[in-house]
């Protein structure tokens, strides 16, 4: 009791300490003060016992702390008092893993716990910083201990090129050599400077979007007009985006082809607080030295962000604005205990394709005479429609002023430059955006130019995260062959082919400018993804016939010398269509970089879709968006990836009654007490499951509504709106369901988890009765610590999902067919309906710290398997697991798969022989009906030895689930679940 | 247990398999050889009759199987673990055994019963340019059944190996497996007939006179026909030995040779099936082949394609 008493009186102390501090100390007091006047909130800090239990308050300058029980903005539940001293102690990005293990939980404005955290940095910043400093060396030693004895030589990069065996029928202009082969980075310098700025530079946060936006809101008001109106939030958005484009600087990185960048630096972090921005207030004075991705960022910018911008946002932002007008939901709640599903849209839309064809058609000036015709032909219109037009026009004049811009920064530079050959490429630089985007493009050099200075638009307005860039190899092709006509001589062709590499490297080097932002927290949870911008591929065309063209193998030829991570290459492979010479240099391209392009069997893909009677012609132009998920180019919006979904909780709430461990919470239906009898037949345990499941589905799909709602009115997207089919006849915001299709995607994660483990109960439980659910439960509950026996029955007894045993591949069917019908129920904030996906980003290493032990054998904490890829345990059969997966039912995954392949090619195999080998792979399993595959291309012990000696690997590229990543730059949770993933010789 | 008439003991059909010949294939592991050579790299496949193999790294310790074994021929703290006097190869340990650190090495299996775990693999085969290889042990003491199946193959258009150590009857294997294979892997171990007598059991005349015909009608049906040579440090790895083969071979007109360089995973193979070690004391065997052996080695084939 006295201890208890103790720690009380230690809080209000330390607190108290904190209150004098910044009440008196100047330096301090005046962090309490914004452009809006004062802070003021208040903040409860208590144990879940209530021993201690303290409210500090901030109110117009002063700060004053007193016992609870009080009402306040924010609560910080601990579990006991020793979280309450590491809370005190550690480095805020540690604080935000106290979070994520559910060892305390925060209810209220999450923006006050950043603010807060940045005020307990102020005060501690230094000591903060020295421990970060040491974890991040403790790591580095813990991983060089890692390295295997007798390592090879790091694989020689020289990169090997086969000769193409036929020629495409697209192919028109690169006929004697469409594999390029005789290309290497050699021979681009340009594109090797980018390259080494892309592994060496280290981004910044840049706060320019948000102080440009924040400053107009504040000017022009947010809610209402300075008049006392309301505002139509499309129409605010509009002039807001204007003011943005106009006013942004304008420019051209040193020696590119394209002009424009999406921040003021090399490398930068572009900053939305009207989403997730603020998640990085605490972290503001130590993000340079965290050990994963560390950000710099200048003191004017902490300045700027946190007296300027942040105080603005704290309820105004997508998570907030559901709090606040549904009173803290518990499907907010369960999303913000991380173990059961993780909501994308409180951080981006996104997700989607835009219709560039029409860009580079008409031309900013094009699209808004059309939306002017549309605005004077529907008398109708009501005042939404006119306000979403009105919205449209002003975005895309503010696009149009801000090429005007690059186009008289590039003259600037032109007259600044001494090389006479880079001023020459600035002039054409300052002609090309004098051009476009505003009028329609005529050759290759404008059409990537105006989608580039497009695509800028697109992130000023456009959370970073997963908008894809579609069909370019399609949509280029036109530019790529009316320049190539006009050009006969030999040499001038080859040169202009040679340019056409170089101009697309440049915009591949472009996309990597700049980078999510990513609060620590976020590191564990989505590690090493960059902004996956993806592009797609081949295929057919909307009239059905092979895509494959010239401008295929220029984007291959790219991704094979660069080996960036982003843009996200992927391939449709058409089995009926598409050559096998293009699969084969899929193949090569995937053996060469080590992990892209993913690929796709395109029939499959869209057969999945067959349920939504999409007109044909759409469905052909089907592009793969964020990681791999359809999206209909330039007509859905289709939010792919709007949830990370942990199919497994729902096995874990079903074996404890509706009690999730880890949060120790009794949240889900009681569906039955297994130590009373509960469950006679594996069919009654299986209900369990669903019921869970549904549950959590219910819950995850409500609050994806309601975070729908609060994208319409904080974030509505006339930008994007005005390049997508369907908004402007609706007069419609894409937010608002303007697109002529809609949908929501989710990635339901640890299928082959779900699937063992049922397997292992049904096996074992019910069919051999060889243990008790009981016994089961509390192998669970033991991490099977007692019971070896019954742990090396489930790992080599029970038939798993990749091991070629038919009962388990059905048993996954049944799972994916549950989950797909029961989506398809539910229909989103813009009308539209779920699909399921099979997929995990990184979420399969996040969700699995917060599981225990599962029926499977698998221990608690561990990672779950990528995407819906089988356990390494289940087939030492590579055949197996390939066949098992494309067994799997594609209509019940209309949001694609993520299935992993890790082939080591052996030292004695040519290049010839280990593209033939993947390229043999690829085709049965497409021939077999599989629908999606992705490769890693390396050896464990190159991965091992990455991870001692990460300065000679930087480059080295694998694919998690559905993305690339670096490897040296993962946190060491997944490093080691690459390295540990099945491995097959080829 | 022992096969039927119209069966074969097989212990192993292995998918995926990218280094038994072109493409993707999955091998036949017949069980038995004539031959029994010292360092054999599957020992397991030398007796033509099932076993039980314990894998002691993979024992748990639970004790499941001693409970279950009618014969009372598992004994805790026997070294091996196993009275192989008693065992009758029933199998109910290694049913019951959860960590699969008890295993039955050979089953019997029919035609019908072999087709059915092949044909899942016919895609990978079309896609690969691959196909099935029968190997061993030794599929020749299996010629009837091994004909059928290399007929079954060939009438799917799949492709078809087989993977020998030379010693068979001629006149059969010319009837029944050669018109229906693709390839010949063909091993040459050593060639002096004494050395070849100590370490493998038999004399190698026959594997000779074999190999001799094989090459010129190989030669002459446009099969393919590759001797292959195991490098076994200090036995078949020697000069003399290599360069007489080189000769052998250059004399036949022969233009590729494939060298497999030693391995010592069989090593606890041995000790899984009760079988003492032979070369205590040869520490170089108990070690991977170090690569500058295995370069020393191709010296020895001047002029020949070494793959």
């Amino acid at each position: 009791m006295a201890k208890i008493d103790l720690a009380n009186q230690a809080t209000h102390l330390a607190l108290k300490t904190m209150a004098l501090l910044f009440s008196h100390v100047p330096g301090l007091r005046r962090h309490l003060r914004s452009d809006d006047g004062w802070i003021n909130f208040s903040l409860r800090l208590m144990t879940e016992n209530g021993a201690v239990d303290q409210v500090i308050t901030f109110r117009d300058g002063r700060v004053s702390v007193a016992g609870g029980p009080a009402n306040a903005d924010l609560q910080i539940v601990c579990r006991d008092t020793a979280v309450l001293k590491d809370l005190a102690t550690l480095p805020p990005n540690d604080v935000l893993n106290l979070l994520l293990k559910n060892r305390m939980t925060v209810r209220g404005n999450l923006a006050y716990a950043q603010l807060f955290n940045f005020f307990i940095s102020l005060v501690v910043k230094n000591q903060q910083i020295r421990k970060m400093r040491k974890q991040a060396a403790d790591l580095r030693a813990l991983s060089s201990t890692g390295a295997p004895s007798r390592v090879p030589a790091p694989r020689s990069r020289a990169v090997k090129n086969l000769k193409a065996p036929s020629r495409d029928p697209g192919v028109l202009f690169i006929r004697d050599d469409p594999y390029l082969s005789r290309y290497s980075l050699n021979d681009f310098p340009r594109l090797k400077r980018f390259l080494d700025i892309h592994f060496t530079v280290k981004p910044v946060i840049c706060h320019e979007r948000p102080l440009l936006l924040t400053g107009w809101f504040r000017e022009n008001g947010f809610e209402q007009k300075k008049d006392g109106t309301p505002w139509i939030p499309e129409l605010r958005q509009g002039h807001a985006f204007k003011h943005l484009m106009e006013n942004r600087t304008p420019l051209i990185r040193k020696g590119d082809l394209l002009a424009g960048t999406t921040t003021t630096s090399e490398i930068g972090v572009v900053l939305y607080p009207d989403s997730h921005g603020t998640m990085i207030w605490g972290e503001l004075l130590t993000a340079p030295f965290r050990h994963l991705f560390p950000y710099d960022i200048s003191a004017e910018s902490i300045e700027v962000l946190h007296h300027s911008v942040f105080p603005f946002w704290i309820r105004r932002n997508f998570r907030e604005r559901v709090r606040d007008a549904h009173s803290s939901p518990l499907c907010q709640s369960l999303d913000e205990r991380f173990a059961v599903y993780f909501l994308w849209k409180t951080a981006a839309l996104s997700h989607t394709i835009l219709d560039y064809p029409r860009l580079l058609r008409l031309g900013t000036s094009g699209i808004i005479r059309e939306v002017r015709e549309e605005l004077a032909r529907d008398r109708e219109a009501d005042e939404v429609k006119k306000a979403t037009l009105e919205a449209v026009i002003l975005c895309y004049e503010g696009l149009a002023a801000y090429a005007a811009n690059l186009s008289r920064q590039a003259r600037r530079d032109a007259a600044n430059e001494g090389d006479a050959a880079r001023r020459a490429e600035l002039l054409h630089l300052s002609a090309i955006c004098s051009k476009v985007p505003e009028n329609p493009c005529t050759t290759l050099d404008e059409a990537v130019n105006a989608i580039w200075i497009h695509w800028i638009g697109v992130h000023m307005e456009n959370t970073n995260a997963g908008f894809s860039l579609g069909r370019m190899d399609q949509w280029l092709q036109p530019f790529f062959a009316s320049d190539l006509e006009k050009i006969s001589g030999r040499e001038e062709r080859e040169a202009y082919i040679r340019h056409a590499v170089e101009l697309v490297g440049c915009f591949f080097m472009r996309c990597t400018d700049h980078l999510p932002l990513i609060p620590d927290i976020g590191n564990y949870l989505f590690g090493g993804s960059s902004s996956d911008q993806a592009i797609t591929l081949g295929g057919v065309t909307p009239e059905g016939e092979d895509a494959v063209n010239d401008m295929t193998y220029v984007f291959l030829k790219v991704t094979e010398m660069l080996k960036i991570r982003d843009p996200n290459i992927n391939a449709r492979y058409n089995r009926e269509k598409n050559s096998d010479t293009y699969l084969r240099r899929l193949c090569e391209v995937n053996v060469n970089s080590t992990s892209t392009p993913s690929i796709h069997n395109d029939t499959v893909v869209m057969g999945s879709l067959d349920e939504f009677g999409y007109p044909p012609e759409h469905l052909r132009d089907w592009a793969a968006t964020g990681c791999v998920e359809p999206t209909l180019s330039g007509r859905h919006i289709g939010h792919t990836n709007c949830m990370m979904f942990n199919m497994v909780a729902a096995l874990e709430m079903a074996m404890f009654n509706g009690r999730h461990p880890l949060m120790r919470w009794d949240v889900g239906p009681k569906t039955g007490d297994i130590d009373r009898g509960a469950f006679p037949a594996f069919e009654d345990f299986y209900k369990a499951f669903c019921d869970q499941l549904l549950f959590l589905m219910d819950n995850a799909c409500e609050y994806n509504r309601l975070l729908g709602e609060a994208h319409s009115v904080l974030r509505p997207t006339p930008f994007i709106s005005g390049l997508i089919e369907g908004c402007v006849d609706k007069g419609r915001d894409t937010t608002r369901g303007g697109a002529l299709h809609n949908s929501s995607g989710t990635a339901c994660i640890g299928l082959a988890d779900v699937t063992d483990s049922l397997m292992a109960i049904k096996k074992l439980v019910y069919e051999e009765k060889k243990v008790t659910l009981p016994e089961m439960k509390r192998a669970m509950e033991t991490n099977f610590a007692g019971n070896p026996l019954l742990h090396s029955l489930v790992l080599n007894k029970v038939p798993l999902f990749g091991s070629g045993k038919a009962e388990a591949v059905d048993m996954a069917n049944r799972v994916t067919g549950f989950v797909h019908d029961r989506f398809l129920e539910h229909t989103n904030f813009r009308g539209g309906k779920y699909t399921a996906g099979f997929w995990s980003m990184s979420n399969h290493v996040a969700f699995g710290t917060l599981t225990g032990a599962l029926p499977s054998g698998r221990l608690a904490g561990r990672p779950f398997t990528p995407g819906l890829t089988p356990e390494a345990h289940a087939s030492k059969n590579l055949l197996d697991n390939i066949r098992d997966v494309s067994m799997l039912d594609h209509r019940h995954m209309n949001n694609n798969i993520a299935f992993n392949v890790k082939v080591v090619p052996s030292a004695k195999e040519s290049h010839e022989e280990a593209v033939d080998h993947v390229f043999s792979y690829a085709k049965a399993y497409c021939d077999l009906g599989g629908m999606q595959m992705q490769f890693n291309v390396v050896s464990s012990d190159t991965l091992r030895d990455a991870m001692a000696r990460p300065g000679e690997y930087r480059d080295l590229m694998v694919r998690i689930s559905g993305y690339n990543a670096y490897f040296v730059t993962l946190n060491r949770d997944l490093q080691l679940e690459l390295i540990e993933r099945a491995e097959f010789g080829v | 247990m022992a096969p039927r008439k119209d069966q074969a003991l097989v212990f192993e059909v292995k998918g995926n398999s990218l280094d038994d010949g072109p493409g993707i294939r999955t091998v036949v592991f017949f069980k038995g050889c004539p031959l029994s050579c010292t360092w054999c790299h599957n020992p397991e496949s030398k007796k033509a009759v099932p076993e039980i193999r314990f894998d002691r790294e993979k024992c748990i310790g639970c004790g499941s199987c001693v409970g279950v074994c009618p014969e009372h021929a598992l004994v805790r703290g026997r070294p091996g673990f196993i009275d192989r006097g008693r065992c009758t190869l029933c199998a109910a340990c290694t049913e019951e055994c959860p960590s699969t650190a008890l295993s039955l090495v050979g089953t019997p299996l029919s035609l019908e019963g072999l087709v059915r775990k092949i044909e899942p693999d016919i895609p990978f085969f079309a896609a690969s340019g691959g196909g099935i290889t029968l190997s061993g042990g030794e599929p020749t003491l299996w010629l009837d059944f091994a004909s059928e199946l290399l007929r079954w193959a060939k009438a799917r258009g799949i492709g078809t190996l087989v993977e020998t150590c030379g010693l068979f009857p001629l006149q059969r294997f010319m009837e029944c497996l050669y018109p229906h294979t693709d390839a010949v892997y063909f091993d040459l171990k050593l060639f002096d007939a004494r050395e070849h007598e100590k370490h493998c059991g038999v004399e190698n005349g026959r594997i000779l006179e074999n190999f001799a015909f094989l090459s010129r009608r190989c030669a002459a049906d446009g099969k393919v026909l590759l001797p292959r040579v195991p490098l076994v440090p200090g036995i078949t790895a020697t000069k003399a030995n290599l360069s007489a083969i080189a000769r052998f071979l250059t004399g036949l007109g022969a233009t590729r040779v494939d060298l497999l360089p030693y391995n010592p995973l069989w090593l606890s193979k041995m000790e899984s099936l009760g079988n003492g070690i032979p070369f205590e004391g040869r520490g170089e065997l108990k070690e991977w082949m170090p690569l500058s052996l295995v370069e020393e080695c191709k010296g020895f084939f001047p002029g020949f394609d070494l793959g």
